[in-house]
């Protein structure tokens, strides 16, 4: 009875080893379809401007699988913060959900207004990660910063803080994405593209809940996609 | 140095070994699994029963300890604050007493929560219009006092804060107050003596997080209750209001209850109370974080409880003497779009009314509560 139980024992990791697809949701923050490294200079606007990023972090949250328009399953992490910085936040993995079917990914990019108003949080969540605001309650959805020449604030540093959970400038975005093949989720989000669409000698800064903030989170959420 | 990364879902490891110099030992503590009795096989054995009484005495014991902890006034309402997250016990209390008087919180280590917030002020700065902070910087608003934190919904005089756990960090961080992030502070904490130790006795890790020493400051500011002033005696029939502070009271009852509305002495909305604005603070409250022109010139309705330690009055401390604060909403309102309905129409009060209205505003001064020694500086840790 004994050797069996443990006999049992010792298998279970090896099967349950053998399950494991190793299946993983990957972010590829991209210029030029290249990921981005920090500090590196990059030529943008056809070549006439350049960029380095220092930063880009962002929440990912409530990530839920569909096979066709029917729920298929959820994370349990809730919030995940993806850190440019911190190559492990780029991947999430699937938990214990592998072997099923799914096509489509829906999360929301930021986090909600229930979290926001809730108190201390840990892990991701925890003030210490610079995405929280100190002034003012509310947690920075998405933080990019960096340096182009083009831009007129001081060193040239650009900085957009995007966050807000009270109406009218609630800040968090859906995002819903197909998924061509479960073996191979990358979601990319292209920086370059970002960047061609905002004018960084005009808008350079934002760092409170507004209009422009919303703004700029619904062109972010737009931008990612999974490749074919 | 960067301990997030490494530590990030790592659990507690034992307290860190004490520096060699040190003594002291400050009481190690393992987590209740390792004292957790074994477990009893096959049918109810007398020693199972008695590890069932012992454990429903000690959830009774545990439970009772949380009450100590936070004694609701019976004449007050439900808190707001929700303790299911952040139920309140001796260690971590006794770590926020710490913090809340270690000025290792600010960049320099000079300046701790109690600067602006004296316990013998009922935790504000008394004869400051203005809070000075780090390197004597003069911050732009008058330092509010902290009590009854467990049923305030919003904090600072803009409603800037949501939520008690979150307020330290602003602060904490304020360049004119402490200058400090709270990364920095978790990192210069973790390598202070004392607190590991302590982070781990409340819990149970003594990895520092940000988390952590946010929950624990709110638990020690939530222990800071004042309901023993003369207003809450006779408000449990344990004393009488004089013939004056009765007249007082009537008059409060018709004038200004319906803001700083009764047991809290304030109803936590926000209001314009007609101040002209002062064109070297420029300040129009409310409306600098909503933005919304409805909210132009509103400030959070202070609590009028223990007035006495917290002049000067109002959000940039302009009032020295409450007589100033009734000259003002007799004769004093200032019109403008955004001006409490309440205050359209002049409150109309005698000299004597006035005098008699004091008589009672100081009846919510709370003697019990700024003398408490369990809410002051924590010798047996800080030096």
């Amino acid at each position: 009875m004994k050797i069996c139980s443990l006999f049992a024992l010792l298998l279970f990791p090896i099967i349950s080893f053998a399950q494991q697809t190793n299946e993983i949701i990957e972010f590829k923050l991209s210029i030029n379809h290249h990921p981005i490294k920090v500090g590196k200079k990059y030529l943008t606007h056809a070549q006439s401007d350049s960029i380095h990023i220092d930063a880009i972090r962002f929440y990912i949250s409530n990530v839920q699988f569909f096979q066709e328009e029917e729920f298929v399953f959820s994370l349990e992490k809730k919030h995940h913060l993806v850190d440019l910085d911190n190559p492990e936040s780029l991947k999430i993995n699937l938990e214990k959900n592998k072997s099923l079917d799914f096509n489509k990914i829906k999360f929301d990019l930021g986090i909600d207004s229930l979290t926001n108003v809730s108190g201390a949080f840990g892990g991701d969540l925890d003030p210490t990660n610079g995405m929280y605001w100190t002034w003012q309650s509310g947690y920075i959805n998405f933080k990019l910063e960096g340096v182009s020449p083009s831009c007129p604030a001081r060193k040239n540093f650009f900085q957009f803080h995007l966050g807000g959970y009270q109406a009218p400038f609630a800040n968090v975005q859906a995002v819903e994405l197909d998924i061509f093949d479960k073996k191979n989720i990358i979601i990319e989000l292209p920086i370059d593209q970002f960047l061609e669409k905002i004018n960084i000698p005009e808008t350079y800064e934002i760092m409170s809940p507004n209009q422009p903030a919303v703004d700029m989170a619904k062109l972010i959420a737009s931008l990612f996609y999974i490749s074919k | 140095m960067n301990l997030k990364n490494k530590t990030q879902g790592v659990h507690p490891p034992p307290p860190p070994a004490e520096e060699n110099d040190s003594n002291i030992s400050l009481g190690k503590c393992y987590p209740p699994s390792a004292i957790a009795p074994p477990q009893v096989r096959g049918a109810y054995s007398s020693r199972s029963i008695l590890y069932l009484i012992l454990i429903v005495f000690s959830c009774v014991a545990f439970c009772a300890e949380q009450i100590s902890y936070f004694h609701p006034p019976e004449h007050f309402p439900k808190p707001v604050y929700d303790f299911s997250n952040n139920t309140l016990t001796k260690e971590k209390v006794a770590l926020g007493r710490a913090l809340f008087y270690d000025p290792i919180l600010s960049s320099d280590n000079t300046i701790s929560c109690a600067s602006c917030h004296s316990p013998y002020n009922a935790f504000a700065h008394t004869d400051h219009d203005l809070s000075h902070g780090i390197n004597d910087e003069m911050g732009t608003r008058n330092a509010p006092p902290l009590f009854n934190l467990a049923w305030q919904k919003t904090f600072m005089w803009d409603g800037a804060i949501n939520h008690l756990d979150m307020q330290a960090l602003a602060p904490i961080s304020h360049p004119k107050e402490m200058n400090e992030s709270l990364k920095n502070v978790v990192d210069k904490l973790q390598h202070k003596k004392i607190y590991p130790s302590l982070f781990y006795q409340a819990f149970q890790d003594s990895i520092i997080t940000g988390e952590h020493i946010l929950k624990a400051l709110s638990q020690f500011q939530l222990t800071l209750v004042s309901a023993t002033s003369k207003y809450d005696e006779v408000q449990k029939g344990l004393a009488e209001f004089s013939p004056q502070e009765k007249n007082g009271y009537s008059l409060f009852q018709k004038n200004c209850n319906s803001c700083h509305s009764e047991p809290l002495f304030s109803n936590q909305a926000f209001a314009n109370n007609g101040l002209s604005v002062d064109t070297t603070l420029n300040d129009f409250g409310k409306w600098m974080v909503t933005k919304q022109s409805g909210d132009s010139l509103k400030f959070k309705i202070p609590t009028l409880r223990n007035l006495n330690f917290t002049h000067p009055y109002m959000h940039d401390g302009r009032f020295r003497k409450l007589n100033q604060v009734l000259h003002h909403y007799t004769k004093g309102i200032s019109q403008s779009p955004t001006l409490a309905l309440e205050l359209t129409n002049s409150i109309e009060l005698t000299s004597n009314e006035k005098t008699d209205l004091i008589a009672f505003l100081l009846t919510l001064n709370d003697k019990k509560f700024i003398f408490d020694q369990k809410h002051q500086f924590p010798r047996e840790l800080l030096k």
